[in-house]
């Protein structure tokens, strides 16, 4: 038929039919499994890349001082509260003494008694020397016995020896109520240090043991971090290097400080190395002990290399490698990776020169045969 | 001869483009439920796939960690990563939660993955965008599906993450989108509830008097310290070294380890076998009804059309029609009314359903050629009621009255 | 009976068997000659319609013989196999209604005939446009059935009677939907097509306005037909 006989109704007809086909083909090849993948590239780059690495801590203090009783006892006064700064030797508080008074007094008695009994003694002790000095002369004019007057020797020598105990009893004495008193000064609870009250565990009243601490001083020019690294990430860490640190309180804020120390003990359960970071400067107002910390450790610089992100390495058999892109064709290139940086950009040892193109972003996983389009972005995907 | 079928179309065509459309809808839901069975099955190979491991280490006798529940020692891995033929082996948590952004809550997978670097087995293989994670806490990588964006933070348990990286079908076998942040995170993101239950542990700690001693100072903190650790993960991912077999390598963790292990293999079994065998039946149930309705409807359609032609096929057949042309006329228009429908629904399954629908639609060529021929032989099937009422068409009827 | 046309001898049709058989045709004798228009007049129940279709070979008598042309199509059984090849090539068909085939365009309704016997599709069109210019359709030849009148239906519909060129032509009521100067306009035409191509034709009517045009009327009462002399009236 040259000519078709309804025109009109013909081109409707292919005007609804077509673009359904078109649409159809359309579909069976662009969509599914058929269709090509979607990926983003990218060119390797020669750049050299500072690496760090980030760990979480809290903020501690490095000297903790807990104030408490030497011995058993209540409470009986508590000058400070929680977040007072004292001074050196300034009193905090003071331990109830109970009966220290009364054997302070008894002591003091004894002490009297023990002085009247250096008199007696001493008493005793010179009426046998004179007696001892008189029979030695009678003895000499042969006027009495040689046993009288050794009897009289012997008796001054028990009264010098009764007078030495009467005084050896009486520094006893003494010492004891100086020890009671050196007790009694000790209820005194004292700051050693210049420092802030983090916590007052025991108020008025309370009965603790000896031991038990009733006030915890921090020295607040003494706060570092506690910081913990996995291991995995942790190379490179030392005394000395530069961070940032974050505190949770204050996100988006940034502290100066320096590696202080790195544990030689890491944590062998969560498997992470431990180092103590300190602040250039304390940051006022004082952080809360205890606060959590973002620290990011900044290495020294590296050599320039060929550097690509870390999204591009894809890894097959546990062999790490990138997909490069070579005359439209897509072949997996085995490399060797060197340092990162926490921006995610990772040199590269072997296998890539700058200029290479490789895949950076795919809209499914890669095979060695995956049509591809290049994209400057995959759907969906907005910065 | 020209085709008598071909030009009763184009007479009505109208008619027969907009009943087959109606039918290609119809046909169009019966593609989208084979490819949700199709995305479900995917679904599950790709979260196998994309773990990057060969075996499940779990806790004994659970079918985990997808399936059951499972938790085991964190440091289980270094046991497992000693035995010959473990090229890698890492500590991986699966936690299905709400996470929050900006106040709205977005039904998650919160995977917890080893520290190490891309190719970990657990980490995502491929990205959509940004990179992958590099500090230890508080980095996320998100699937697309979850609409969060790039530099976005988002809130999970207790802390806030920076979404650095997007990923692309990373799901959960029950369709939740993935979120990826770091192990340590994770394992306290299971552990700790919030911070109100926090409190009332520690509370009711200090009030047993067992572990609040007056005359032990610290052991009350000791106690409280010990409750707020969680040492344990799901699974732990192994890789096994090329040139061993994972079957003798899954045996001899399980003799040394006393842990459960699963092969690829066995563990596509478990998800596809258990997991989503009754949704599977579900959609099974729901193609054969679709189907059933679908050629009632063609059936029907074809019989009306056929009746309307009754006198014109007496007279047809008066004037001496074959009743091969005639049976070709009523099949051919049917098997026309089907190709319509089929790329129609083609057409809807792939540009309306697949990209609106919450899950994965998975459209494999294959199902469509089978879609095909069942669309095919169904509008032969449902022409043959047609066909009968036809032949029995007297010529004589054409003729008086 | 070696003449040319069709010739029916005591042809008998019973319907059913035994005691409620119906001896709808009891004995029906006719002959129409090549060229010859004839009329076939009978009540409604007379039994033209079981008639017709004996002609038609649609159904078959009972007894008797027919005779299309040189050959004997009927003697008291088919002697023809294939009934449909013979309703395609051999007999024409023009109904009261003219039944065309709404999806196809004039020339293709009546080129369906010689496409259905295997002509190719051109050369079976050529053979349906010859007859247009007789039948007065030609402008219209590219037309579908709705879009046409009564008449150039009801000529569309002879000229798809005639194609074939059949020895003989059954005509049911055609003219039954026209008004009386359509009717005559009709009649005409099968006068002339029945001249020029030599065929018989039988129109079956009761339509007052044209029995008078034929010369040769056939009767039909209670399945028995006679034979009458028309009026033989021109058309104009």
């Amino acid at each position: 038929m040259k000519k078709f006989p309804f025109q009109k109704r013909t081109l409707a007809l292919i005007a609804v039919l077509v673009p359904l086909l078109v649409l159809f083909v359309y579909v069976a090849l662009r969509s599914g499994p058929l269709a090509p993948v979607s990926v983003v590239l990218t060119t390797v780059e020669e750049s050299e890349i500072s690496p760090a690495m980030f760990g979480i801590g809290t903020i501690e203090a490095r000297y903790t001082y807990k104030i408490g009783p030497t011995s058993a006892g209540r409470v009986k006064r508590l000058d400070v509260n929680t977040g007072d700064y004292v001074k050196a030797g300034q009193v905090l508080g003071d331990m109830d003494p109970v009966d220290l008074d009364a054997r302070i007094r008894a002591q003091d008695a004894g002490f009297k008694r023990a002085a009247a009994l250096i008199s007696e003694a001493q008493a005793r002790k010179d009426y046998a020397q004179t007696q001892s000095s008189r029979y030695n002369l009678l003895l000499k004019s042969r006027a009495t016995s040689k046993e009288l007057a050794a009897a009289k020797r012997q008796e001054l020598q028990i009264a010098a020896a009764g007078l030495t105990a009467a005084r050896e009893d009486l520094s006893r004495t003494a010492a004891d109520r100086k020890a009671l008193q050196a007790q009694l000064n000790n209820l005194l609870l004292l700051s050693p240090v210049d420092g802030l009250v983090v916590s007052r565990d025991a108020d008025p009243g309370t009965t603790v043991v000896a031991g038990q601490f009733v006030v915890e001083i921090i020295d607040p020019t003494s706060l570092w971090i506690n910081v913990r690294f996995d291991q995995t990430r942790a190379r490179g860490l030392a005394a000395g290097l530069p961070g940032q640190i974050t505190l949770r309180s204050r996100s988006g804020e940034f502290q100066t400080g320096r590696v202080l120390r790195t544990e030689p003990l890491a944590d062998a359960v969560t498997e992470e190395t431990l180092a103590k970071v300190v602040f250039d400067q304390i940051p006022e107002p004082l952080p809360p002990i205890g606060e959590l910390v973002e620290v990011t450790v900044t290495l020294p610089k590296m050599a320039a290399a060929a550097v690509i992100p870390n999204a591009a390495i894809h890894h097959i058999n546990g062999q790490p490698g990138v997909w490069k892109h070579v005359n439209g064709h897509l072949q997996f290139t085995p490399i060797t990776l060197g340092e990162s940086d926490l921006e995610g950009r990772v040199q590269v040892q072997k296998g890539l020169k700058s200029g290479d193109q490789i895949v950076l972003y795919s809209e499914n996983a890669l095979k060695e045969h995956s049509k591809i389009r290049i994209v400057d972005h995959i759907a969906g995907v907005t910065q | 001869m020209i085709s008598l079928a071909g030009r009763d179309i184009m007479h009505s065509w109208g008619k027969f483009v907009f009943t087959g459309m109606g039918l290609g809808l119809l046909i169009g839901v019966t593609l989208s439920m084979a490819g949700i069975y199709r995305g479900m099955v995917d679904d599950a190979r790709v979260l196998l796939e994309n773990s990057g491991a060969d075996l499940w280490v779990v806790q004994k006798d659970t079918l985990g960690p997808y399936a059951e529940s499972s938790s085991i020692y964190d440091d289980s891995w270094r046991g497992i990563r000693s035995i010959s033929g473990v090229a890698d082996a890492a500590d991986i948590t699966y936690l299905t939660m709400q996470v929050r952004r900006k106040g709205v809550d977005v039904r998650a997978m919160v995977t917890g993955i080893t520290a190490g670097g891309p190719g970990t087995p657990g980490w995502p293989p491929y990205l959509i965008g940004g990179r992958q994670i590099t500090r230890g806490h508080y980095e996320a990588v998100a699937d697309i599906a979850t609409k969060f964006k790039l530099g976005e933070r988002i809130k999970i348990r207790r802390n806030h993450y920076t979404i650095v990286g997007l990923t692309r079908r990373m799901v959960s076998s029950s369709g939740d989108p993935m979120v990826f942040i770091p192990l340590k995170d994770a394992q306290e993101a299971q552990f700790l509830k919030d911070n109100d239950a926090i409190r009332e542990q520690r509370r009711r700690t200090e009030e047993n008097s067992a572990f609040n001693r007056p005359g032990v100072p610290g052991l009350l903190d000791a106690i409280i310290a010990s409750q707020s650790i969680n040492t344990y993960v799901n699974a732990v991912l192994v890789r096994v070294a090329t040139g061993h077999n994972p079957d003798e390598v899954a045996e001899s963790i399980r003799r040394w380890k006393h842990l459960t292990v699963y092969t690829r293999s066995q563990m596509e079994e478990i998800l596809v076998g258990k997991l989503i065998a009754t949704s599977a039946k579900q959609i099974a149930m729901f193609l054969i009804i679709l189907s059933i309705v679908s050629s009632a409807i063609v059936a029907f359609i074809i019989y009306t059309l056929t009746m309307g032609k009754i006198r014109e096929i007496a007279v047809l057949k008066l004037i001496g029609t074959k009743n091969r042309t005639i049976v070709g006329l009523i099949m051919q228009q049917s098997i026309a009314l089907g190709l319509i429908g089929f790329v129609v629904g083609k057409i809807t399954a792939t540009l309306l359903m697949a990209p609106i629908f919450p899950k994965h639609v998975l459209l494999e060529p294959l199902d469509s050629i089978f879609g095909f021929i069942a669309v095919v032989m169904i509008c032969i099937l449902s022409s043959i009621i047609s066909i009968r009422a036809a032949l029995k068409v007297n010529p004589a009827e054409a003729i008086g009255g | 009976m070696t003449e040319k046309g069709i010739t029916i001898v005591g042809v008998k049709k019973r319907y059913g068997s035994g005691d409620t058989a119906v001896e709808a045709l009891k004995n029906v004798n006719m002959h129409v000659a090549p060229g010859e228009v004839v009329g076939l007049i009978g009540p409604s129940g007379s039994g033209k319609s079981t008639l017709l279709k004996c002609l038609g070979a649609v159904i078959e008598p009972t007894a008797g013989q027919m005779m299309l042309g040189d050959d004997l199509i009927y003697d008291n059984a088919w002697r023809v196999k294939d009934l449909r090849a013979l309703r395609r090539d051999r007999i024409g068909f023009v109904f009261q209604a003219p039944y065309l085939i709404p999806f196809l365009d004039v020339t293709d309704n009546v080129a369906l005939l010689p496409m259905l016997a295997g002509k190719p599709n051109a050369e079976a069109r050529k053979q349906a446009r010859e007859l247009f210019k007789a039948l007065d359709i030609e402008h219209r030849a590219k037309a579908m059935p709705s879009q046409l009148s009564g008449g150039e239906q009801q000529r569309v519909a002879i000229a798809r009677g005639l194609v074939n060129r059949p020895p003989v032509i059954l005509a049911d009521e055609p003219t039954a939907p026209l008004d009386s100067e359509r009717a005559l306009a009709v009649i005409r035409i099968l006068n002339e097509m029945a001249q020029k191509f030599a065929t018989a034709i039988i129109v079956v009517t009761h339509d007052e306005k044209i029995i008078p045009t034929f010369k040769r009327i056939y009767h039909i009462r209670d399945g028995v037909t006679y034979e009458e002399k028309g009026e033989g009236r021109s058309f104009e």
